[in-house]
């Protein structure tokens, strides 16, 4: 470590502008690496974060998702008789039928169209969902034309602020409050009553039932009640489960995007880092004869010298992971392609997300000084001596 | 010109330099032509875009169906609108739900009139509009699942209002896009087959409308809108444009994200390129002296300089940009279904060829001004 310490990092900072320039290349890197991971890990954690593993969704059996599910009103009185669903002080089933669609509405940015999802809740929705709380205002009066919106839509989307009236399928709807949850993928959407939802869309039926276990022990018997019931062409899932596997595809296409970027793009900041070091043996030629006249064994100098270029890479890494931190919290959107509406989500830069930033930094850096520091390594003492 | 072959010799005083720094301009003209192919595979649709074209949704938004008589509607009552025709989203399911591409139900006759760009021999569009049960598909489509015509596709229903029972298809024709306006993995089939097995009847989900007129599209639309103003079913009529531009901006803010990536690697490899030159001046501090001292002019050394910057970024450059071109495609990639398709074209290629000269001289810019302003003496005091 001493040679490390005394000779390799201190030669580093005699050449500072080369030493610099290089760490700045592999700082643009990890910051590209860090963005794109921020892109996908705030998507997942937006979706993760709207289901509960206390709660139950069933879907018509073989949907994927809800934009694809729907069955009869007739048969929630039967999940909602189930010994597994929960009940609340008054005896009542926990249990929310649903109903998602999507109307259009323009941006605030843009003023383009997007898709806002809609959903029709049973008057227990906000109690099976925790975490939601009211920011402003209260929940919808049942048997009214009353809707709530998530923070993130009234921020995102035109006209859907606070008291204003949205006219949806020709019916007007009075905003009377705006509810948040933990960045939930709920904040992006619009909650009525899913009773007066359903004629204003012309729609009969429903697409999902969330339901409140009595435990989170109790979903197994939950699930096979529903499967054993012939009456029931329904299957259950963990609302968590059930939430994770719809960022599945958007999160592989980020995730594909980034990799694919970084990758190509880190084995060019790694031949930057090559060609500084292997200048940097050419530059220090004699000292590195004269170390090992000293003693310093092969072994030394070749460690030293990919130290030496990690060192520079991890510098760069901190930097490119201070250029990519002011992205954490910004707030961006995207359409779910699972449900084909869009879904507003924060960038998400995690300490695990920097260290892993930092460490492929430290990657890039020992993989480009290897070769340079094996030539290092491999100089004869004599001719390396000899060297001007 | 004089000076090429002190150039060439110069380049390749330092091979394996020469060569890491070459790859890594080719590796960031390689990023930046394909980052571009992404993006233009995703604005190709808006911007090749009909002009004579304008698409009618429901008010409400595209999860909604409105009836198939507003066709006869519009052509009774709106003038400028030279054919109409209309067509709704499937969303089924073939063999597994990874294989997503986009099926449309159409009026097979009135639509292929409208949509001339979508080609195909005329035997199997007759065909095709004879058979109540067939379907075409793009060629990306056919190749994909090796389809050819006469095969049968099953697509499962995905959208329970379509019916339970699984579509049987027969493939009458394969098509090919003459523009980015149609998809080549599409597949399209009869409205009438899909109106058989649907709950509810003669409902669509949009229209589309050829114009007498472009330069009328905004009065006209407005006045397709105006004829179902306040009906239970009102709608929302757009340019062909407005209408693609809508789905590129679903997918987010595109433009900024790759463009931000570009940049990112534009700005490293400026870095790398850059620090390259300045380090093969700096070991040739004496030998420019020398130069100097026989009588290379400051100019001189400046172009020698650069000169080898723009080179090494220029052969770069074409490396990086073939291979792009080559290899980057959304099939090479196997990223098919939601991404649009995209390719490397020959302008993109222009563009990759010209961002590797930009790079090679503004890397070259400072370490050629430096070695041209070097003072003979210093140089030559200089101990390597």
């Amino acid at each position: 470590m001493g040679l490390i310490g005394h000779y390799n990092l201190r030669s580093m900072f005699v050449r500072k502008v080369t030493a610099l320039m290089t760490a700045l290349g592999i700082a643009m890197v990890v910051a590209v690496f860090v963005m794109t991971l921020a892109l996908a890990q705030g998507f997942r954690s937006t979706l993760i974060a709207s289901g509960s593993p206390d709660n139950a969704i069933v879907l018509r059996k073989g949907s994927t998702s809800e934009t694809v599910s729907g069955f009869g009103q007739d048969l929630v009185p039967i999940v909602e008789t189930l010994p597994q669903v929960a009940r609340d002080a008054k005896g009542l089933p926990l249990v929310s039928p649903e109903l998602v669609l999507a109307v259009a509405l323009p941006r605030v940015t843009d003023g383009q169209d997007a898709n806002v999802p809609v959903r029709g809740v049973g008057p227990h929705a906000f109690a099976i969902r925790e975490r939601l709380r009211f920011v402003e205002g209260r929940p919808f009066t049942r048997g009214l034309n009353e809707i709530n919106v998530g923070r993130m839509a009234t921020l995102r989307f035109r006209g859907l602020a606070m008291g204003e009236t949205l006219s949806i399928a020709g019916r007007p709807w009075t905003i009377v409050g705006i509810f948040e949850g933990e960045d939930a993928s709920f904040e992006s959407e619009i909650w009525g009553d899913v009773d007066l939802m359903n004629p204003a869309f012309q729609r009969q039926g429903y697409q999902s039932i969330t339901a409140k276990l009595v435990s989170r022990d109790a979903f197994d018997a939950f699930k096979a009640a529903i499967a054993a019931d012939p009456r029931l062409n329904l299957e259950a899932q963990r609302e968590n489960e059930y939430y994770a596997a719809q960022s599945v595809v958007m999160t592989t296409v980020i995730g594909v995007l980034g990799t694919f970027v970084t990758l190509i793009l880190s084995i060019g900041a790694m031949f930057g880092a090559m060609n500084t070091m292997y200048a940097a043996v050419a530059h220090r030629i004699r000292e590195v004869g004269t170390l090992r006249a000293l003693g310093f064994s092969r072994g030394a100098v070749l460690l030293a010298f990919i130290a030496e270029s990690t060192a520079l890479a991890v510098i760069g890494g901190v930097i490119g992971c201070a250029l990519a931190l002011p992205l954490h919290g910004m707030s961006t959107g995207t359409t779910n392609m699972a449900s084909f509406t869009e879904v507003a989500f924060k960038f998400r830069i995690t300490p695990a997300l920097l260290g892993a930033g930092v460490a492929f930094a430290a990657v890039m850096g020992a993989i480009g000084g290897l070769l340079p520091a094996i030539r290092a390594a491999r100089l004869p003492i004599s001719q390396a001596l000899r060297e001007i | 010109m004089k000076y090429v072959g002190l150039l060439l010799k110069n380049v390749r005083r330092n091979k394996r330099r020469t060569a890491l720094t070459v790859l890594s301009v080719a590796i960031a003209v390689f990023l930046g032509a394909s980052l571009r192919a992404v993006l233009q595979g995703f604005t190709g649709g808006t911007e090749a875009s009909s002009a004579v074209r304008t698409v009618t949704l429901r008010k409400t938004g595209l999860f909604f169906f409105m009836p198939v008589t507003h066709v006869d509607a519009i052509r009774a009552a709106v003038p400028g609108v030279k054919h109409v025709t209309w067509a709704s989203w499937f969303g089924g399911i073939y063999k597994d739900p990874n294989n997503f591409f986009a099926q449309f139900a159409i009026d097979p006759e009135s639509y292929l009139r409208i949509y001339p760009e979508i080609q195909l021999p005329a035997d199997q569009k007759e065909a095709f509009i004879a058979d109540r049960t067939g379907a075409i598909i793009g060629e990306a489509l056919a190749r994909r699942f090796n389809l050819n015509v006469g095969d049968r596709m099953v697509l499962q229903v995905g959208i329970p209002v379509y019916g339970e029972q699984d579509y049987t298809f027969t493939v009458r024709g394969i098509y090919t896009p003459a523009s980015s306006v149609i998809d080549n993995a599409t597949m399209f089939f009869h409205w009438k087959y899909l109106d058989e097995r649907s709950i509810v009847k003669g409902q669509t989900g949009f229209l589309v409308q050829e114009l007498e007129d472009p330069d009328r599209a905004t009065e006209i639309a407005a006045a397709i809108d105006q004829r179902f103003a306040n009906s239970a079913n009102e709608t929302k009529t757009v340019t062909e444009r407005q209408f693609q531009g809508t789905f590129v901006s679903m997918f987010g803010n595109l433009n900024l994200l790759l463009g931000s990536i570009g940049l990112a690697v534009i700005v490293t490899t400026l870095f790398v390129a850059g620090n390259t030159m300045a380090m093969s001046v700096r070991e040739r501090t004496t030998e420019i002296a020398v130069m100097r001292t026989l009588g290379f002019s400051g100019r001189a050394i400046f172009v020698l300089v650069a000169g080898e910057a723009v080179m090494m970024a220029v052969v770069g450059a074409i490396v990086g940009g073939v291979l792009a071109r080559v290899l980057v495609s959304n099939e090479t990639l196997g990223m098919t279904g939601f991404i649009p398709p995209f390719g490397v074209s020959n302008g993109t290629l222009v563009e990759g060829l010209a961002l590797g000269a930009l790079i090679g001289v503004l890397a070259g810019l400072i370490p050629a001004t430096l070695a041209a302003r070097l003072k003979i003496v210093d140089g030559l005091r200089r101990v390597a």
